[in-house]
């Protein structure tokens, strides 16, 4: 019996070996078996962009981590942080922002003119630009860009255009370009004046256009149309596609992936038809490859920089300390780039309806403390941010006075109401309501104790402690705060669509840097109107002039204006407190000193001028 | 034989049916879904969630979602990764030889320590070699993977002698073949330890055990009283006829080939599948999640029924029948 086992089993490892030798065989050499296309590197664009920085040295590689994997490289589908981050790298765009001024200024258009009507938009582009496999950059991959967003869904049965339950067209392929760039609901329309001339007209005066429109990454209409019309344009660039056939990932910037293994490591290489030069006309960037490892969070990323494995690194604000330490030792440098873009705040719900079963969403006696604007503001009088900068932040932190960060320093309103540590004014505040207290405790006119519950996200430590924080300043107040740590999915779906909650504090970060782009938190009926999202028609009327004021926003051109409106916006935020603003965390950015070039600006950290960055090539 | 395996495989649709609606109600009555992160952020319209919405069928409730998948993976379509856009099968393949690679180093660096040290603590049991073994096997059958994982990641990170996660180094694309088969053997020591011991401990003592029963059984005493050398009567009879019940815990090693590194891969940040499945739970990526756990499910029968095979092709006195 044993030697028929022993056969069986013998031909059986052989067999499974055998199928593991080509299993390990196939899956080594799939890269190596779909050819790489010869790339044709056309000359320097007639219209290339000269950089002010010295020339340097070409040939050096930057070494870096990125904390989170991509799902998709396709700019329609991506949601994630790390995915804009790679397809930033590949995409370009007709208009950037000055990373200095916060301007508005060329990019792949050289030029724009805005007719008088301040409706159409003409922009020329930059001549002989070619994409990165060596196809040339024309209108039609403009026009083929923003069709991408708006082609409609036709009935395969009747042929015409698919409608939805209220008569509106639907769309073939739903990005969020397709809502974002529509205006009150309506597609700006564009044509091709020659081959390198556009022209956009919008369907109303819309301010921010010339950002929001100019700043969409263009896709190139020679790879993409052929999946645009058989309906796959959603599962091109795929993750599938960076493994196997990266090349097909064509852009305008100046990387493009050359491989990418799922959860290790992604590899760009310079843009051989990048349309920047330096200032001996050599075509940029001087950086060969990017190589990047891809680690599970911040933390880890910061690590390897602080063990002088990477080039560049931003730094979360409880890290900087240890990671200061490396300095000296592993030659890198840590600069502070001030205020970030990250807000903190807290928030009472003031939502008045009920749920199905015809309980309010928040008791009623507690909804009129929370609608009272004085209640607010002795909340907001009694937080102690200092104590919060120096205990949860070490120092590495500024106080928010309102909803801009100071790090936008061009639409920031200094002279707003600021609410400093004064928990004398709050009590008085309180007094003022009619409220009493009865051996250090808080109680209101009918004589109920003022409770209330706060819910934070669980994941975010330092969130986590600010409430903690914040229950202490109340319980001096007289106030019992109950904390909720929730899960980060239940908060969401309470602020958004249960609303059972009594207050709430989370952060927000990034955006986009127009004033309108805060619409939705900021007017009546916006999806994030957090306090008291989509009503119908504003319940104050401060609510009703913030919606004045932020039409206006979106329909003035005049940044002067512009600029007087979205102040009045913050002062009025300011003195009605629906949005208690807490701190906001600083920026800080790591590099090693082998760099050159380094020029950084509070919106851009150091590497807003990749191409100009060179460094003695590696070994 | 044949009528025995059918059956098996039959009892795997009613299995499959019951663990994927388990799934499917589960996910459903989770916090949020998967567009949950989508609405937390401030610069996403209205329109766009409605539409995904529809456009994944999540404004559905559970059952006809359910429904609507499973016919979906009759026709033998297991779905679109909402988040990657990709087929799941697909997605799944991408990762799968990676931790199929960890999973089988694990299982072949346990087997090969844990049999030889059972054997040994078994011929000298009581011995103070016997003794340490054990003690190491209790040690180890009471670290949690992630745990030792955890620890695994500190020796590295304070010696430096071996990577801190990863299944490749920064520069394998430049490497030569040699380099690049040496420097994946490199990746793989630490995840195969700490994925390994934990088994080593539990076949060696299943080992053990066997071996000591089957000493006592009498064709041992006849093999010696016929005169054959005890390495002969250890090695050819004994080990032999020990080694059964290790055969049915084969199956279930089998099965955690595909989904048993998950914590393991999570703490060593090792590129494979765990890592998808754990992300894809995490974001609420619904076809991912139930590929996985039907993967998982099928594996686990699979393995049982081939332990099953062996175990009759082994030992002549199991016989498998179509019904009993």
């Amino acid at each position: 019996m044993g030697s028929k086992f022993d056969g069986k089993c013998s031909k059986m490892i052989g067999v499974l070996s055998g199928a593991l030798a080509v299993f390990w065989a196939t899956s080594c050499n799939q890269p190596a078996k779909i050819e790489r296309p010869e790339v044709i590197v056309a000359p320097v664009p007639v219209d290339a962009l000269q950089v002010e920085f010295a020339s340097g040295e070409f040939g050096a590689n930057i070494i870096e981590t990125m904390a989170g994997d991509i799902a998709t490289v396709n700019p329609l589908v991506n949601e994630s942080a790390a995915g804009s981050l790679v397809i930033g790298r590949i995409l370009d765009s007709l208009t950037t922002l000055d990373t200095n001024t916060g301007e508005v200024i060329p990019n792949l258009a050289k030029s724009w003119e805005i007719s008088a009507d301040n409706l159409q938009y003409t922009f020329y582009l930059r001549k002989g630009v070619h994409w990165s496999d060596g196809h040339p950059f024309t209108a039609d991959d403009v026009l083929f860009t923003w069709s991408t967003f708006f082609a409609k869904k036709i009935d395969s049965l009747t042929g015409a255009v698919a409608c939805d339950a209220n008569g509106q067209p639907q769309y073939r392929y739903n990005s969020r370009s397709t809502f974002g760039q529509r205006i009150n609901g309506r597609e700006p329309q564009l044509e091709k004046i020659d081959d390198h001339t556009v022209r956009f007209t919008t369907p109303e005066v819309y301010a921010p256009f010339l950002l929001f429109g100019g700043g969409v990454e263009l896709l190139p209409r020679h790879i993409l149309n052929s999946a645009f019309e058989d309906g796959t344009l959603m599962d091109q660039w795929s993750v599938e596609t960076a493994i196997n056939q990266p090349w097909q990932i064509v852009g305008l910037n100046m990387f493009v992936l050359e491989s990418y293994r799922p959860g290790e490591r992604m590899v760009f290489a310079k843009n051989p038809n990048y349309w920047k030069v330096n200032p001996a006309g050599q075509r940029l960037p001087y950086v060969n490859r990017v190589i990047t490892k891809i680690v599970q969070d911040v933390n880890s990323s910061n690590v390897a920089f602080a063990q002088g494995l990477t080039d560049f690194e931003s730094i979360a604000p409880d890290n900087v300390a240890w990671v200061k330490r490396g300095q000296a030792r592993f030659d890198y440098q840590v600069l502070d780039l001030g205020p970030s873009n990250s807000t903190n705040f807290l928030w009472f719900n003031l939502n008045p309806g009920q749920n199905e079963q015809g309980q309010p969403y928040v008791a009623a006696h507690k909804l009129e403390w929370f609608a009272d604007a004085r209640f607010r503001q002795a909340i907001s009088y009694g937080i102690n941010r200092p104590g919060i900068i120096r205990g949860v932040y070490f120092d590495r932190a500024d106080i928010l006075h309102g909803y801009v960060s100071p790090k936008r320093k061009f639409w920031y309103n200094p002279a707003v109401r600021k609410y400093d540590y004064l928990p004398q004014r709050s009590r008085s505040l309180f007094l003022e309501m009619g409220f009493e207290y009865r051996d250090g405790r808080l109680f209101d006119t009918q004589s109920r104790p003022v409770t209330f519950s706060l819910m934070t996200n669980s994941n975010n430590g330092l969130r986590v402690e600010m409430a903690t924080v914040f229950k202490e300043n109340m319980a001096s107040l007289g106030i019992q705060v109950d904390l909720q740590f929730l899960d980060f999915n239940t908060i969401v779906s309470k602020i958004s669509a249960a609303y059972e909650y009594e207050a709430c504090m989370l952060g927000l970060g990034g955006g986009a840097p127009d004033p309108y782009a805060g619409k939705d938190i900021l007017m009546t009926g916006g999806r994030m109107h957090f306090w008291n999202p989509q009503q119908l028609k504003p319940a104050t009327a401060w609510e009703a002039r913030i919606d004045e004021l932020m039409r206006k926003i979106g329909r003035h051109t005049d940044v002067a204006l512009r600029k007087s409106y979205f102040f009045e916006v913050q002062s009025i935020l300011a003195e009605q407190q629906p949005l208690i603003f807490l701190v906001s965390p600083k920026d800080y950015t790591g590099f090693s000193n082998r760099w050159h070039n380094i020029a950084a600006t509070p919106l851009g950290g150091v590497r807003w001028n990749t191409e100009s960055l060179w460094a003695e090539p590696n070994k | 034989m044949i009528a025995f395996i059918l059956r098996r495989l039959l009892t795997l649709i009613p299995l499959l049916l019951g663990i994927t609606m388990l799934v499917f109600i589960l996910m459903s009555l989770a916090p949020g879904d998967f567009l949950t992160p989508v609405k937390a952020q401030r610069d996403v319209p209205q329109e766009l969630i409605q539409a995904i919405e529809i456009e994944f069928g999540l404004d559905q409730p559970w059952y006809v979602q359910y429904y609507k998948w499973l016919g979906n993976v009759l026709q033998g379509n297991l779905g679109h990764s909402w988040a990657y856009k990709l087929p799941v099968a697909d997605l799944i393949g991408q990762r799968l030889w990676t931790t199929f690679l960890l999973s089988l180093c694990a299982f072949v660096f346990s087997w090969v320590i844990a049999i030889p040290l059972g054997v040994l603590a078994a011929v000298y049991k009581d011995s103070i070699f016997d003794r340490i073994v054990a003690a190491l096997a209790y040690t180890a059958l009471s670290i949690p993977e992630f745990f030792l994982a955890l620890v695994l990641v500190f020796f590295a990170a304070q010696t430096g002698w071996f990577p801190l996660g990863g299944a490749t180094s920064l520069d394998y694309e430049f490497m030569g073949l040699w380099a690049q088969l040496l420097d994946r053997a490199h990746h793989l020591i630490l995840p195969t330890v700490a994925l390994g011991i934990g088994s080593i401990a539990s076949i060696m003592r299943i080992m053990r055990a066997n071996f000591l029963d089957t000493i006592a059984a009498e064709f041992v005493t006849t093999a010696r009283a016929k005169g054959l050398g005890e390495a002969s009567v250890m090695f050819k009879h004994v080990l032999r006829n020990a080694i059964n019940p290790l055969i049915s815990s084969f199956g279930f090693a089998f099965s955690g080939l595909l989904s048993g590194a998950l914590m393991v891969e999570i703490v060593l940040q090792y590129p494979g599948l765990g890592q998808l499945m754990y992300q894809s739970i995490l974001r609420e990526d619904q076809f991912v999640v139930l590929a996985s756990v039907m993967m998982g499910c099928f594996m686990l029968v699979l393995g049982n029924l081939l332990a099953d095979i062996l175990l009759a092709r082994s030992d002549p006195r199991i016989r498998l029948e179509g019904k009993r």
